[in-house]
């Protein structure tokens, strides 16, 4: 659905995107995590045709988006910021955006008055940031796009807000095979909402990972044996990070569940327990793996 | 259908209206002021303005002023306003996320704002029209009308078009206006500045005669005033005609290419940074040459001191306003860049390089020789008459052999001389010298040089008779009629004039004046000698000739004298 190929795109002295490649499938939700200033916004707009890439190539559904209308009426990219016409309403807006965009659902934008019971008459200007977002949202969600780019989607939302567009989005992904690309700064707003995750970091993707696949592979366990540790008990596993505590050994492995399991089986350990890991501590240690201390990459 | 869906969206139409048809509202409002509102203003004023309204010959007459400040703001404000969302981040990215190309978008805020220039104006006309009708606007026409409406629109279609194309350039809405109404005045301001700083720094150049050639012309602000006038020649319609298009299609060519990203930064492409960075010193430079030679009266080593200043002031200019801060004195190092190339520069026009200064036609080469203290007369031929001549011309063309040397030797002597910028408190007149050469060739050189000096190769020139001749209209035979009456009038009040009138003491006193004018030295004439008074010549044809009775003329002295005509006690 959405390919990107050896992106690069500079602005004056600075290098935003360095070679980045990713892709995504249709009907997927992809995260784009980073810090502040990793490039995220600047992917975000190439990927909505708003900037060029200096090189490389984007593909949406096999064409260049760039300057590409067919495309551009099917995808809706939501700025950290969102932007409305000077003075209107929600109404003119709607109006506007009825007339853009083909696949404007008159229908449901009545039907989500409802979630976000704003007046369709006020001024979104006048509106406060978190107000403003919603409507953004009411907007986006009424245009039923097929690709959706959200950069930095839930900040100045409430929790409550957050969860119903999550909902929302979660609802149109399945229903539609919609694809959305979102991104943030903060693993633990998206980790409950994508599938893939990908982190950027000063202009580099440094990382992609399906979500299952990472939270299969990895684990978390804690073992004890009666007379201390066999000496070869490590090198049979793929240890990511290692822990004395007392007599019991705290450790990240990789590997399949059940052979990892069978392994430890072997060894007859007194405590073995397989503890429940987050996504957050999965890209700490993951991250430490491949050289880069979680701090410099996220807030 | 396509082309439809190109230029035409109804939504951003009125999206846009939304946002910027107050313009349009705007320039109705101030054109109906300043065409009908004086017309009948003066109509409800009474009898005595009826003479006015009749002696209006076309629609500019009403208030070409008020209506040239008129073409000059609100195309440049409508560039601005219409294009505002390319200055703005948030709405340069929203725009352009939205499915159209950017053509499209081009074409429909162009087609807009040719809109909010012409509804206006065509209503304003009809207005006008009516009144026509009703009140004795006698001189004005329909197909002036029409006229007008077709040449304020070319006018204001072409101010658009260059506040637009300058804002493809810029991503400041500020720069956008300042750098419009820079680019009007630029082709008529980068000639003055060149030209005036040539003289500066090349001995004889002849930067008056170049800057002859009437360059209010090319103000189009001045232009436009004139059109009560003078209505555009079909030439000139065809060149802004032109300009308008070169500019809306240099626009969307820029357009296409121009990255969103190029909201707020003072330049929209970096391939501007480095002409942008040397432009601006060089035209700071020559101002800078300027204001201390003509404002503070300074001598070359003052010029260069303005142009260095000027040039890096010039270049501090350029780089806040592309960095966007006033502390960018860290910056320095960019300006070598544009100190080595001026220098170059510098040295070759200061040590000649090319031979300008040097540069003279072989002597035998030379048809003629213009010889003055002004340009004004190289460009005339001299086989056309001239609709007047002045009793004294200075300005002249010679052809005789002796001259056509006499003047060489001069110009030889000037360029061995190299006569530097005078103080301008020193004594000095202006030599021109001017080359027609048999092969048609022309070349012409300025100097300003003290008098005294030069007078033995003045003398040589100005005694000759070929230049009497021409210098004094009355010895001149041929053009001069019979003179019916001469008036002989005394600087001093105490004395009564003299008038002779017989036909036989005229012809004894003009003889003694010819005499006089012939055997009259250089010094005489170059310096302004004392005199006693004016001698007034009524020919017959009812022209009068004013000479100058200097007291070096003897000859009329010594007849007014034999003829007991002088006062005892002058």
């Amino acid at each position: 659905m959405i390919e990107i190929h050896h992106v690069h795109k500079g602005f004056e002295q600075v290098e935003a995107v360095k070679d980045v490649s990713l892709h995504v499938q249709k009907g997927s939700i992809y995260g784009l995590l980073g810090s502040n200033g990793a490039g995220k916004t600047t992917l975000l707009k190439m990927l909505a045709g708003i900037y060029k890439p200096d090189d490389g190539d984007i593909f949406i559904e096999g064409e260049p988006i760039f300057e590409n209308v067919k495309l551009k009426k099917k995808l809706l990219f939501l700025p950290d910021n969102p932007y409305f016409f000077p003075h209107a309403t929600i109404q003119q807006m709607a109006q506007f955006y009825r007339d853009v965009y083909p696949g404007w659902n008159e229908e449901r934008f009545w039907q989500l008055q409802e979630w976000f019971s704003i007046d369709v008459q006020q001024k979104i200007q006048r509106m406060s940031k978190g107000m403003q977002r919603q409507a953004a949202f009411w907007l986006v969600f009424s245009v039923m796009p097929d690709v959706l780019i959200l950069d930095e989607p839930f900040d100045g939302l409430d929790a409550v807000m957050r969860k119903k567009m999550k909902n929302l989005l979660v609802q149109d992904v399945a229903e539609r095979n919609m694809t959305v690309f979102i991104s943030s700064h903060n693993l633990r707003e998206v980790e409950d909402l994508c599938d893939h995750v990908g982190i950027l970091h000063n202009g580099e993707m440094i990382m992609e990972r399906e979500i299952d696949d990472l939270k299969a592979d990895v684990h978390k366990i804690q073992v004890a044996f009666r007379d201390g540790i066999p000496s070869s008990f490590l090198t049979g596993l793929q240890v990511v990070y290692q822990e004395q505590r007392g007599r019991v050994l705290l450790c990240i492995v990789r590997g399949n569940r059940e052979e990892v399991d069978a392994y430890i089986q072997r060894f007859a350990p007194v405590i073995f327990d397989v503890l429940p890991l987050t996504l957050e501590e999965i890209f700490v240690y993951e991250m430490g793996r491949i050289g880069y201390a979680i701090e410099s990459v996220m807030v | 259908m396509l082309s439809k869906a190109l230029w035409f969206n109804r939504s951003i139409w009125l999206q846009h209206f939304r946002n910027i048809g107050w313009i349009a509202i705007v320039h109705l409002l101030l054109l109906l002021a300043i065409v009908p509102l004086p017309i009948m203003m003066a109509y409800t004023n009474g009898k005595n303005q009826l003479d006015y309204l009749r002696g209006l010959k076309n629609v500019f007459d009403i208030s070409a002023p008020f209506q040239g400040m008129l073409v000059f703001t609100i195309p440049v404000l409508l560039g601005i306003f219409l294009f505002r969302y390319m200055q703005v981040k948030q709405s340069a990215d929203y725009m352009h996320s939205l499915p159209f190309r950017r053509e499209s978008l081009f074409t429909q805020h162009m087609m807009l704002g040719g809109m909010i220039l012409l509804v206006p104006l065509i209503f304003t006309a009809l207005v006008v029209s009516v009144l026509c009708y009703w009140l004795p606007l006698d001189r004005i026409a329909s197909a002036d009308i029409v006229l007008w409406i077709a040449e304020v629109f070319l006018m204001e279609m072409f101010v658009f078009a260059v506040s637009v194309f300058v804002g493809m350039l810029t991503g400041i809405s500020v720069l956008q206006g300042i750098f419009a109404y820079i680019l009007f005045l630029f082709p008529a301001g980068i000639f003055v500045l060149v030209l005036t700083n040539m003289r500066y720094v090349l001995a004889g150049f002849a930067a008056d005669y170049y800057l002859n050639a009437n360059i209010e012309k090319i103000v189009p602000f001045i232009r436009f005033i004139e059109l009560s006038m003078r209505d555009f020649s079909l030439q000139e319609a065809i060149g802004y005609l032109f300009l308008t298009g070169l500019c809306i299609v240099m626009a969307l060519w820029m357009y296409r290419k121009r990255p969103s990203e190029a909201a707020n930064q003072a330049l929209a492409f970096p391939i501007l940074r480095p002409v942008f960075l040397f432009g601006v010193p060089f035209c700071f430079m020559l101002v800078g040459g300027i204001y201390f030679r003509e404002v503070m009266n300074g001598s070359f080593g003052w010029i260069l001191f303005g142009y260095m200043v000027f040039s890096i002031i010039g270049f501090l200019v350029a780089e806040m306003v592309i960095e966007k801060t006033w502390r960018v004195f860290h910056k320095w190092k960019g300006y070598v860049y544009f100190l080595l190339p001026m220098l170059l520069v510098g040295t070759v026009l200061y040590f000649d390089l090319t031979g300008y200064e040097k540069r003279m036609p072989k002597l035998a080469d030379i048809e003629k020789v213009y010889f003055g203290d002004s340009v004004s007369r190289f460009d005339i031929d001299t086989q056309q008459r001239e609709h007047h001549s002045l009793i004294e011309q200075p300005n002249q063309f010679l052809s005789s052999k002796e001259n056509i040397q006499n003047v060489y030797i001069f110009h030889e002597q000037l360029i061995a001389n190299k006569p530097t910028l005078p103080s301008p408190f020193a004594d000095t007149k202006r030599v021109v010298i001017g080359y027609v050469l048999k092969n048609g060739d022309r070349l012409i050189r300025v100097y300003d040089v003290p008098t005294d000096p030069y007078m033995p190769f003045y003398k040589q020139i100005i005694e000759s008779n070929e230049y009497k001749q021409n210098y004094y209209f009355i010895l001149r035979e041929k053009e001069v009629v019979p003179i019916r009456q001469v008036t002989i009038m005394m600087g001093d009040e105490r004395f009564k004039e003299i008038v002779l009138s017989d036909p036989k003491e005229i012809s004894g006193f003009m003889e003694g004046l010819k005499n006089d004018l012939r055997q009259e030295s250089a010094e005489s004439i170059l310096k302004n000698h004392e005199s006693w008074g004016t001698i007034e010549l009524l020919q017959s044809d009812g022209d009068i000739i004013y000479v100058t009775w200097k007291k070096t003329y003897a000859n009329i002295e010594k007849w007014l004298s034999r003829q007991k005509l002088l006062p005892n006690h002058r």
